[in-house]
């Protein structure tokens, strides 16, 4: 018999099979999209909206909910399907991802239910995380801010800003995900604008950093659990991922940051999930 | 009529503090608001003498959160405050908290339609010899562009407080432009409250129109008083909010005199002049003249000198309002 944890974590690995399911359901209904950082991404936020996250998705302005922003915006993929296997929404709504009058469009639209923040220009999230960290904080209320970055977002100049202001001000209550795929839109980051060494950039500028696989769920659910990781800062996790993860023909390749959808593309990423239904 | 004006004894706090500087009677707004509502609270980007809010820092220091010289981390940061019920007053120099903050202010704010003040001082040509990089000529046509902003230009100090105060009761983000460093004349009475986006007739008068805001509604009563020696009757109008804009008292100038000029520290181009346009152009095409600032940047130089040179005075409204009329300037 399995163990209360392996079965949490089965739990959450057959969430997240579902999750890239649903992601590549959006992005086939919408013809095209951004499946690279949303199936990166996909484990991480299967375990925040599974394991995480103190949420109602039938009340989703619950005062004392979680907050999560997703910074990296273009990822709205996984953001919607997580949302609606949430309950936040139907997932028949993810048929309507780009749809005229959707509320699901490439970028997360704060009219969304479960949408905290309008996202999609990048470098904006952290800042508004720290804003509501610290909304939190004035007002003596427990909700934690998460935020989700990119890699190649961390080229704006704006997250050294916050990451310098969320340090300066001790926010213990913000948490920042590093989805680092290592790939951008027009290639490897470490072509375009190298980030190295990014764990010491974040511990230079005040925060407690910790590493992990962002692909390993029991390595992800650990991580969450041991957060804040400082008790005066704030607390970074990098989780190294692989950008496409889980369908072979679009891993580690900026060729599938976005790209058409085919059928015959769905029908292969579903193939490859191991479940075409 | 004896009103407060007239005894300084009378005079609310707030008046002397203010010192008829209208970045200043911002602050004490916001800190008057602060103390009557537990949920304001300011955002300085190293900003705190430049607006007044030295006394909100003071008293409620939990509430000054100051970002340092970072004008787009203050801009997100205020939007997340507001998604969680508390109400932000951005402060900062007016050309770096709009055109700085430009995305974090469309995106953040305007976009996701946050309920965030922005108090914007310095603007215009009012650190004139700061040079091009420190005016704001652009800031009225930046905001008013932005879908769910509401954009105020007070007159002077007065209006400023009230202004403020009057920012309560709306939702989503105001845009409040304010002066620099130097004493504005006020123009409106202490007691004096504001409706936003409903102007304010300040003269009656049926041969022409001057719409003025900001620094340029005390040089248009100036022009309005000269123009009446010359026996030409100017109507004048205080258009403290350019969004949204009153079309009544504009389509009445229109309909009732004999055309209009707007006036106004600003580039012609998007600011109060051009929003006056877009509603005659489509509801009365009138006779116009625009006082503003050409396509250029400004020259250095002290305040009043530059804004004289480029006709942002009582002078060039006069100017352009004989223009208007086909009557030549009397002879000096
Ligand atoms: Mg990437």
């Amino acid at each position: 018999m399995l163990s209360n944890r392996e079965a949490k974590l089965q739990g959450l690995r057959e969430a997240a099979l579902r999750l890239r399911r649903n992601i590549w359901r959006a992005l086939h209904a919408a013809g095209s999209g951004h499946m690279g950082g949303s199936l990166s991404a996909a484990d991480l936020l299967a375990a925040l909206y599974f394991h995480h996250l103190a949420i109602r998705p039938d009340q989703p302005d619950w005062p004392a909910r979680d907050r999560f922003v997703l910074s990296k915006g273009h990822a709205n993929a996984a953001l919607a399907a997580v949302l609606a296997q949430s309950g936040f929404f139907d997932e028949s709504l993810l048929d309507d991802f780009y749809g005229f009058e959707s509320l699901l469009g490439m970028h997360p639209d704060i009219k969304a239910p479960g949408v905290e923040m309008s996202t999609g220009g990048l470098g904006h999230g952290l800042a508004v995380g720290i804003g509501m960290a610290l909304g939190a904080q004035l007002q003596g209320r427990d909700f934690r801010t998460l935020v989700m970055l990119g890699d190649g977002e961390l080229q704006e100049g704006s997250n050294w800003e916050a990451a310098m202001a969320a340090a300066h001000m001790g926010l213990a209550n913000l948490t920042a995900i590093v989805d680092f795929n290592k790939i951008q839109q027009s290639g490897p980051v470490k072509a375009v604008l190298g980030l190295d060494p990014l764990a010491d950039k974040w511990r230079a500028f005040g925060w407690e950093v910790r590493e992990i696989d962002g692909h390993d769920i029991g390595a992800i659910v650990d991580a969450f659990d041991a957060l804040p990781y400082a008790p005066d800062k704030p607390s970074l996790l990098i989780a190294h991922t692989v950008k496409g993860k889980g369908a072979g023909f679009a891993e580690d390749s900026h060729l599938w940051h976005v790209n058409a959808v085919t059928d015959e593309v769905y029908r292969n990423a579903l193939d490859e999930l191991g479940d075409a239904q | 009529m004896s009103t407060v004006d007239d005894d300084p004894v009378a005079a609310p706090d707030w008046v002397g503090r203010a010192a008829n500087q209208s970045r200043l009677a911002f602050g004490l707004a916001v800190t008057e608001l602060a103390a009557r509502d537990s949920s304001v609270v300011a955002v300085s980007a190293d900003t705190l003498d430049l607006i007044g809010l030295r006394d909100l820092s003071d008293r409620f220091p939990e509430r000054l959160i100051e970002v340092g010289i970072a004008e787009q981390n203050a801009m997100g940061i205020a939007s997340g405050l507001a998604t969680t019920g508390l109400r932000p007053f951005v402060c900062g120099y007016a050309p770096f908290i709009t055109a700085r903050s430009l995305e974090q202010l469309r995106n953040d704010v305007a976009y996701a339609n946050q309920r965030v003040v922005i108090g914007a001082a310095a603007s215009g040509i009012s650190l004139g010899v700061a040079g091009g990089t420190h005016h704001a000529l652009e800031d009225l046509a930046l905001m008013r562009a932005l879908p769910n902003m509401t954009v105020v230009v007070p007159a002077d100090a007065h209006q400023a407080w009230h202004a403020t105060l009057a920012t309560e009761h709306l939702d989503g983000p105001v845009y409040i432009r304010l002066g620099g460093r130097v004493e504005e004349p006020a123009v409106t009475p202490v007691v004096a409250s504001i409706r936003i986006g409903q102007a304010d007739v300040l003269r009656d008068g049926s041969d022409v129109t001057v719409i003025a805001c900001g620094a340029l509604v005390a040089p248009a009563l100036e022009a309005a008083a000269d123009l009446s020696a010359q026996g030409i009757d100017a109507r004048v109008v205080n258009m403290h909010t350019l969004k949204p804009l009153d079309r009544d008292p504009i389509l009445a100038a229109a309909a009732e005199t004999g055309g209009i000029v707007t006036a106004e520290e600003h580039h012609l181009t998007g600011g109060l002049g051009g929003a006056v346009a877009e509603l005659l152009a489509r509801e009365h095409p009138s006779r116009m003249r625009m006082v503003g600032m050409p396509d250029e940047f400004a020259v250095v130089g002290p305040t009043d000198r530059v804004r004289d040179r480029y006709g942002m005075s009582g002078r060039g409204i006069r100017a352009a309002v004989l223009d208007l009329l086909g009557r030549s300037e009397p002879l000096a």
